[in-house]
């Protein structure tokens, strides 16, 4: 489980996140929503260890991980999926498994069951069949899903997802989600960061819109599916039905 | 087969010098290419092996296993204590690293003499190895073949760890994207320390394996950095087999190349790298190694392949592009460059200008005032200063306004030095045709030099600059005719200030003109930086895709710099000769090359003024407090190499930010390299 509280955070003095207070049970998927500068990619990466919040904590299963390096947080059990991949280009697809893989840590009671290179192919199996290319030689589904086996194969109990979507033909990024769904229903607390309102709520128990940087709703994910008008009022968009009509 | 049998011990000799800097090179290669630090003290991490091993050699197994033992240690411990130096340059980029290293060879060489006495050490070999064995006829030294043996077996375990283990796998990782590297749970920070730790313990083993060959002296720092610099830019950092084969290349060279054709061995080495420079266009920095296409880092026959077809492909392709872009530029002219501003906002007040002007006529009135001030003496150290100031504008601009970090900028300085020399030899003493001819033979020289440097970002620049540095000063080393070889130029007639005039002599005289000439030339030189010319220039550093992009020849507009950097610094030389009335090569070595970039980078990278300031900084240092403190010079320019690094990441000119005035605007954290973020960092 992954707790935020009073989390604030920025660059160079000016400050993105404002007092956030956000909750990720193990096995739920939890969606962030807001439009471009809301402070998305600042939330992942303060809470992956890249950036020191100024003020706050970030609590995993019960242990407070706030402010520890990038490193420390991932032995913690944090996985993250960065926006954009970031594969490593000069690594193979094996190397990358190999170097990712980690048992978990020890003593550590709600990390779900360790992920082996083996396990992550059978999930992933395209990645099987290019396990000799490099990352840049793979195409942006597959580098996907590397950078998905990557964080899963630190067995993580939370799982950062930046946009995981992002660039990725239709289809693929309903697999994405499914995917997604299967992982929570592991025992992994995913927060996902999704630029659209409608994929989040689709995914996810709980959604989250993000306002300059501040939580201005929260809401069930299965009451937004139903009923989508206070997450797009939120997000100030106009009713997109009529106005495609 | 007669001739194969003469040279058969130079060539095994060969292989065994360039065994020697393959693993020295290895540990470059491996610290710049997958740590980001060009180490500049490489050499001297070499010299500490090699005196440990040297000291604790006795002629005995024992000595020698303690020796590499020690010497290893030693030498990797620096490399860590290198590795924890830069942490507080993390965000500089490379070119401050490597001007730390610099700083720190400087401090670490001298601190090395000191110790050891400047004298070559004589090393022991274990007396089993003390002997000659019989190689197809002829007598070769044990010790060497055993060395050949042991090179070979270190080569390949590093080999083996850096490409089939997980160790390895983080370390190429970490060169790719570090934070990434950190999610995967593995301290990016302790790769940097182990990568920095292992090159530094390379290069230590071969230096104490390797002082019989390259024995421990105080020269042997500059010339194993020098060697394995030339080793790493011919074989590219991406292969290993690449610098193998390089490596082998250049131990022939320096054996089997002075025995054969002794006075072509020293052009051989350079002509090779120019060579290879000028073919290979994609010699990139690491951090882009996303872009790149070499991937083929395992298999040296397809990379050879690649790179070949590569380089044809694109001399084929020449023609078209220039006349690409001749037709560019000239459909641009209307378009985005005469929208480009003329001058900023804030150039619009008196008031501002007046600002901006001030320090500029506050040190002309300084200098001005200087011959009053000052003893004979140092009148003409204040003279030299102005030389080297123009070489440090000439760095400034190229450094701070293209781009591209240069220490090679002595070379064009060498052109104008031996053209004003050898002009004023042959009785062409009148100052103003000296330093038009200066300037023009220097510009050519910058035509010519020009395509290999502008094709390079970043710290890539700053091997290939050393490498057409090191050219020169082979050159003048050979060229005894017009350079005096060694000796130097002396006994020339003094220049006269102006037509039908008296050959200066006085020290206040030379100094005035002097003083004119660097006035005129900074003044034309900031009123080309002013123009939107200058505006072209900053707008191809900071954005060269987006220059690209609206239609801008950028390689042109970074060529046209090249060449009048280059006439500036031609310029400078012109005025050095004139000041000293001497000329040696020492006045245009690596070392002069090194102090104009730290006074370019201790002036603040975009300031002319600052360049100015820098260079007066570092002949203070060097020739007046160094004076009161025999030999240890290098220690004192070291320290201040190192604490303006640390103190002035923006440099002089960053200090008056505060004040209100335009400070040099983002330049002054010197680029990394042009659009050098690499495949898919976004920023947050």
């Amino acid at each position: 489980m992954l707790e935020l509280t009073g989390l604030t955070a920025g660059y160079h003095g000016g400050t993105v996140l404002h007092d956030l207070d956000l909750t990720v049970p193990a096995g739920s998927v939890h969606a962030i929503v807001g439009h471009n500068g809301a402070g998305k990619t600042t939330l992942v990466h303060t809470v992956a260890g890249f950036i020191r919040p100024s003020a706050g904590s970030v609590r995993l299963g019960g242990r407070d991980i706030t402010g520890q390096p990038a490193h420390t947080v991932a032995r913690a059990g944090i996985g993250l999926v960065p926006q954009g991949r970031r594969v490593f280009a000069g690594l193979t697809v094996a190397e990358h498994l190999r170097l990712s893989h980690r048992p978990p840590g020890r003593g550590d009671a709600t990390r779900p069951s360790e992920w082996t290179p083996a396990r992550v192919l059978e999930l992933l199996p395209r990645l099987g069949e290019r396990r000799g290319n490099r990352g840049t030689d793979l195409s942006g589904g597959e580098q996907q899903m590397l950078a998905l086996a990557r964080a899963l194969l630190g067995s993580p109990s939370v799982l950062l997802l930046d946009e995981p979507t992002e660039g990725l033909a239709p289809g693929l990024a309903k697999q994405i989600y499914a995917l997604v769904g299967t992982l929570a229903e592991e025992g992994i607390a995913v927060l996902l960061v999704s630029p659209s309102p409608a994929q989040a709520a689709e995914c996810a128990r709980t959604v989250t819109v993000l306002t300059s940087g501040r939580v201005t709703l929260q809401v069930d994910g299965a009451d937004a599916r139903e009923d989508p008008t206070a997450l797009h009022e939120a997000l100030e968009l106009a009713p997109v039905r009529s106005a495609a009509r | 087969m007669n001739l194969l049998d003469a040279h058969l011990v130079p060539a095994v000799d060969g292989v065994a010098y360039g065994l020697l800097l393959f693993v020295v090179a290895a540990g470059l290669s491996l610290a710049f290419g997958t740590a980001g630090v060009l180490n500049l003290s490489h050499g001297m991490l070499y010299a500490i092996g090699a005196y440990t091993g040297a000291e604790l050699s006795d002629g005995t197994w024992g000595g020698l296993a303690v020796g590499l033992a020690a010497g290893t240690a030693a030498a990797a411990a620096a490399g860590a204590g290198l590795s924890a130096a830069t942490v507080p340059l993390a965000r500089r980029g490379h070119l401050a690293q490597a001007l730390l290293t610099f700083g720190l060879a400087l401090i670490g060489g001298n601190l090395l003499i000191e110790f050891f006495g400047a004298d070559e050490l004589p090393v022991r070999v274990p007396e089993a190895l003390d002997s000659s064995v019989t190689l197809l006829g002829h007598r070769y030294p044990a010790y060497r073949l055993c060395f050949i043996l042991m090179a070979v077996l270190l080569a390949a375990f590093g080999t083996w760890v850096l490409t089939r283990t997980r160790v390895g796998a983080a370390v190429r990782a970490s060169a790719d994207d570090p934070q990434m590297l950190a999610t995967t749970g593995h301290s990016p920070r302790a790769v940097h320390t182990g990568v920095l730790a292992a090159a530094g313990a390379l290069a230590g083993a071969a230096g104490v394996l390797g002082a019989p060959i390259i024995g421990p002296g105080a020269g042997t720092a500059d010339t194993v950095l020098m060697l394995s610099l030339v080793v790493v830019v011919l074989g590219g950092l991406r292969s290993l087999w690449m610098t193998f084969f390089a490596a082998i290349a250049v131990g022939e060279v320096q054996t089997l190349g002075v025995s054969l054709a002794p006075d072509w061995a020293p052009y051989l080495l350079f002509a090779a790298m120019a060579a290879v420079l000028i073919l290979r266009s994609q010699f990139t920095e690491p951090a882009t190694a996303g872009h790149g296409g070499g991937d083929a880092g395992s298999d040296p026959v397809e990379w050879l392949r690649r790179r070949l077809s590569a380089s044809f492909k694109e001399r084929g392709r020449g023609r078209g592009t220039a006349e690409a872009d001749g037709a560019v530029r000239s459909s641009g002219r209307g378009g985005p460059l005469s929208r480009l501003p003329r001058g900023g906002p804030d150039d619009s007040t008196l008031a501002s200008r007046g600002r901006q002007a001030a320090p500029l006529l506050i040190l002309l009135v300084v200098l001005i005032a200087l011959p009053a001030l000052l003893d004979a003496y140092s009148l003409s150290l204040a003279g030299s200063a102005l030389a080297l100031g123009l070489l440090a504008v000439s760095v400034t601009i190229l450094t701070g306004y293209a781009g591209l970090p240069t220490l090679g900028q002595t070379a064009p300085f060498a052109v104008g030095a031996y053209a004003t020399a050898n002009l004023a030899d042959a009785g062409w003493t009148v100052g103003p045709v000296q330093i038009v001819v200066a300037a023009i033979a220097a510009a050519l020289f910058s035509v010519v030099t020009g395509p290999a440097v502008i094709r390079a970002r970043g710290t890539t620049v700053l091997m290939i600059t050393l490498a057409i540095g090191e050219l020169a000063s082979a050159a003048i080393n050979q060229m005894k005719s017009v350079t005096g070889g060694a000796d130097g130029l002396v006994g020339f007639p003094p220049t006269q200030a102006l037509w039908g005039g008296e050959g200066m002599i006085e020290e206040d005289q030379v100094y005035n003109y002097a003083l004119v000439v660097a006035v005129v030339a900074v003044v034309a030189t900031i009123a080309v930086l002013r123009s939107p010319a200058g505006k072209l220039l900053t707008g191809s550093r900071n954005a060269e895709a987006r220059m690209r992009a609206s239609g801008h020849p950028v390689g042109r507009y970074l060529f046209m710099a090249h060449i009048g950097a280059g006439a500036l610094a031609g310029i400078g030389g012109s005025l050095m000769v004139t000041v000293q009335q001497y000329l040696s090569p020492a006045d245009v070595g690596f070392e002069i090359a090194a102090f104009a970039l730290l006074a370019a980078v201790i002036g603040g990278s975009t300031s002319v003024i600052g360049g100015l300031l820098g260079a007066g900084l570092i002949v203070f240092t060097r020739d007046w407090v160094a004076s009161s403190w025999p030999g240890h010079g290098p220690l004192l320019l070291g320290a201040l190499f190192v604490a303006a690094v640390y103190l002035l990441p923006r440099g002089l000119a960053g200090l008056r930010l505060g004040t209100g005035a335009r400070g040099p605007a983002k330049g002054a954290e010197l680029p990394p390299g042009h659009d050098s973020v690499p495949a898919g960092k976004v920023a947050p």
